[in-house]
């Protein structure tokens, strides 16, 4: 017999289902699309100095064309991410192998491997400020002990990005090396011994065998990078603020100062949401990608 | 094609010694199966043969090469991998190509040794396919398929057919079997079926805690046993053991001391051991007799599992469960009593303490 009071009605499952999710919902409307909806608002105003407000339309976004600071931002914020992102999967999945086969490391030592991105962006930031000062360093103290001459790292227009680009290097390549470590470590023995039965050497089974099958698990590692690398804020702007000139103006920062420095709100939010579009853009680009190497 | 020798081979991890000390002779183009049960010590030797595991001591021959530290490509064998072991970002083709193209061979014999080993295991189809595209069974052939291209010297085979339902595993095994007539290598074959091991190989090799325990045909070992091990372990549902006594020279079940029919020649065998034993029948060598008999075991039984070809029913005998198989046609019944007659040419009496063959 089927308990009348028990049974569950289509009406009843439908407002229980809709009660669950309302949290849901409603942290996603709030936390989400009202401030994506209010950037895209605010990106076809314009705002005067008084506060006053007024629809442009796209008039923003033609200027954002003509804007050669603009132009520079996109250009340093690829240069900075392309850098960044090739160092920091060599150097990880380097550091992955090292741990991987380094059965008898002690749990102390791989934590420590790992331990830079743990460190706060504002603390890694005045750390390299520090170890990177033209006369007190410790970076050129190095240099001059074996024989180099010093560099102006930070200060210098040419450096500048490559120097950004190895912090940021120091500080997220072992975060790279812990997803790649999990993709080595659910790898199938078998397909080694196999390998091995097979003739191949330690070099070809890299190559020919791990690459390959870590390859989902590195465009996993890189699309969390992209993500972070093109919106990248916190440690250029404790250490240059953009500068030398507009050397290290990535958008992010280009966008910052614009919103936040010349209180140009409307043409701010332009740019940020162009910046979210490119970061969509590569994040989809990688996500097919992903699909592809799947096996 | 080449023979191999095991001679006093020890593997230990760290304490743990895994294999004692063993000696076995794999003569050329023999189909030998390593058969025991979890933890024997078989994949570890099979391992050992293929230089995936180094030995502790001892000596292993490939043909007439010492082969102790050779790596596991200079050995030239070929081995089929409990799970395939299938490269699962390569196309079928590629995967048996692949160990072709480490030796250098040039493209147009490679294709040729490809596409003659596809055919061979009805895989042509799909060697354009991914393995994950690819069903257990033919991700199996493909394995085969990526052994057979290298022309081995050795086939090594680890537990290749566990991961197959039942039917297919039947269906692979038969292929196996016809391969190796085909190709008259050397096969190693590792289960811990003794179905595999009893349809399949030349010569069975029976492990226990590393120890080989039988090393002969399968009709030897299935019908003379040297152990109780071996005897309990060949053949499903297994061989019943009942403790068994002479008492004033008379043959009894030690738990009861009710009657057991042995003739005398079994009777002497027991004197022999002190007059105790363990006597084993398997569940087909029972017969069932009519209410006549005076030296018939009396039986109740308990349960039925009709299997269709056969029926086995199980009963008790001196406080030791028991199963005997009978004709369907019998249509046994829960609770029916029966007398049991226990064939007197084929009983098997072991050692009480040792397990040995009574002989």
């Amino acid at each position: 017999m089927v308990d009348a009071a028990n049974t569950v009605t289509p009406d009843r499952q439908r407002v229980e289902l809709a009660a669950l999710s309302a949290p849901a919902v409603l942290f996603t409307l709030a936390m989400i699309a009202f401030p994506l909806a209010y950037t895209v608002w605010l990106g076809f105003h314009a705002f005067s100095s008084t506060g006053r407000q007024s629809f442009t339309g796209l008039g923003n976004y033609s200027k954002l064309i003509a804007d050669t600071e603009f132009w520079h931002g996109l250009w340093v914020t690829l240069a900075l991410y392309l850098l960044s992102l090739v160092l920091q999967l060599v150097l990880g999945i380097w550091l992955a192998m090292l741990l991987f086969n380094a059965k008898r490391l002690p749990g102390i030592v791989r934590s420590l491997f790992i331990s830079p991105f743990m460190m706060p962006p504002v603390v890694a930031g005045l750390m390299w400020l520090v170890i990177l000062d033209p006369s007190l360093g410790a970076a050129n103290y190095i240099l001059q002990a074996a024989g180099l001459p010093p560099s102006d790292w930070l200060a210098s227009p040419i450096w500048v990005i490559p120097t950004i680009a190895l912090i940021d290097t120091w500080q997220w390549a072992p975060y790279v090396a812990l997803i790649v470590l999990g993709g080595l470590q659910s790898l199938p023995a078998s397909v080694y011994e196999a390998a091995q039965i097979d003739g191949a050497s330690a070099f070809t089974t890299f190559r020919r065998i791990t690459l390959p099958l870590l390859l989902p698990t590195i465009v996993t590692a890189v699309i969390l990078r992209s993500v972070d690398l093109l919106r990248f804020f916190d440690i250029i702007y404790i250490t240059t603020q953009g500068g030398p000139g507009n050397a290290s103006n990535t958008l992010n920062i280009y966008g910052f100062r614009v919103g936040f420095e010349f209180f140009n709100i409307g043409y701010a939010s332009a740019l940020m949401l162009t910046l979210t579009v490119i970061v969509f853009g590569v994040v989809l680009a990688f996500n097919r990608l992903r699909g592809a190497v799947a096996w | 094609m080449a023979a191999i020798s095991i001679r006093n081979l020890v593997k230990r991890y760290g304490n743990l010694t895994v294999v004692p000390d063993l000696s076995l002779e794999i003569a050329d183009q023999e189909f030998v199966v390593f058969v025991g049960p979890s933890g024997c010590g078989k994949s570890t030797l099979l391992r050992i043969i293929a230089g995936l595991e180094p030995i502790t001591s001892g000596e292993l021959l490939i043909g007439d090469k010492r082969v102790n530290g050779v790596p596991a490509a200079q050995r030239d064998i070929a081995m089929v991998f409990q799970d395939y072991a299938l490269y699962p970002h390569m196309r079928v083709y590629d995967n048996m190509a692949f160990a072709l193209e480490l030796r250098g061979m040039p493209k147009p014999e490679i294709d040729a040794r490809v596409r003659q080993a596809a055919a061979m295991l009805h895989i042509e189809a799909y060697l354009d396919r991914k393995p994950k595209e690819l069903s257990g069974g033919q991700r199996q052939r493909v394995a085969m398929g990526r052994a057979i291209v290298r022309n081995p010297q050795v086939f090594l085979f680890d537990e290749p057919l566990s991961n197959l339902d039942a039917k297919l595993r039947a269906q692979v095994r038969a292929e196996i079997k016809s391969l190796s007539l085909q190709l008259r290598t050397t096969m190693v074959f590792v289960t811990h079926d003794q179905i595999e091991a009893m349809t399949m190989a030349d010569r069975i090799v029976v492990l226990q805690n590393g120890i080989v325990q039988q090393y002969d045909t399968p009709e030897m070992v299935y019908e003379r046993p040297a152990n109780q091990f071996v005897a309990g372990f060949i053949g499903s549902p297994t061989m019943n053991f009942f403790p068994v006594e002479l008492r004033d020279d008379v043959a009894a079940f030690a738990h009861d001391g009710t009657p057991v029919p042995l003739d005398a020649a079994a009777r002497a065998r027991l004197k022999g051991a002190a007059g105790k034993g363990v006597l084993g029948v398997r569940p087909e060598h029972f017969d069932v007799v009519a209410s006549g008999a005076t030296s018939a075991i009396a039986v109740v039984i308990r349960l039925v599992e009709p299997l269709g070809s056969d029926t086995l029913i199980h009963f008790e005998v001196a406080g030791t469960s028991a199963i005997a198989r009978v004709d369907p046609s019998m249509k046994p019944k829960v609770g029916e009593r029966l007398l049991m007659l226990p064939q007197p040419d084929k009983i098997h009496l072991f050692d009480a303490a040792s397990g040995q063959v009574l002989r």
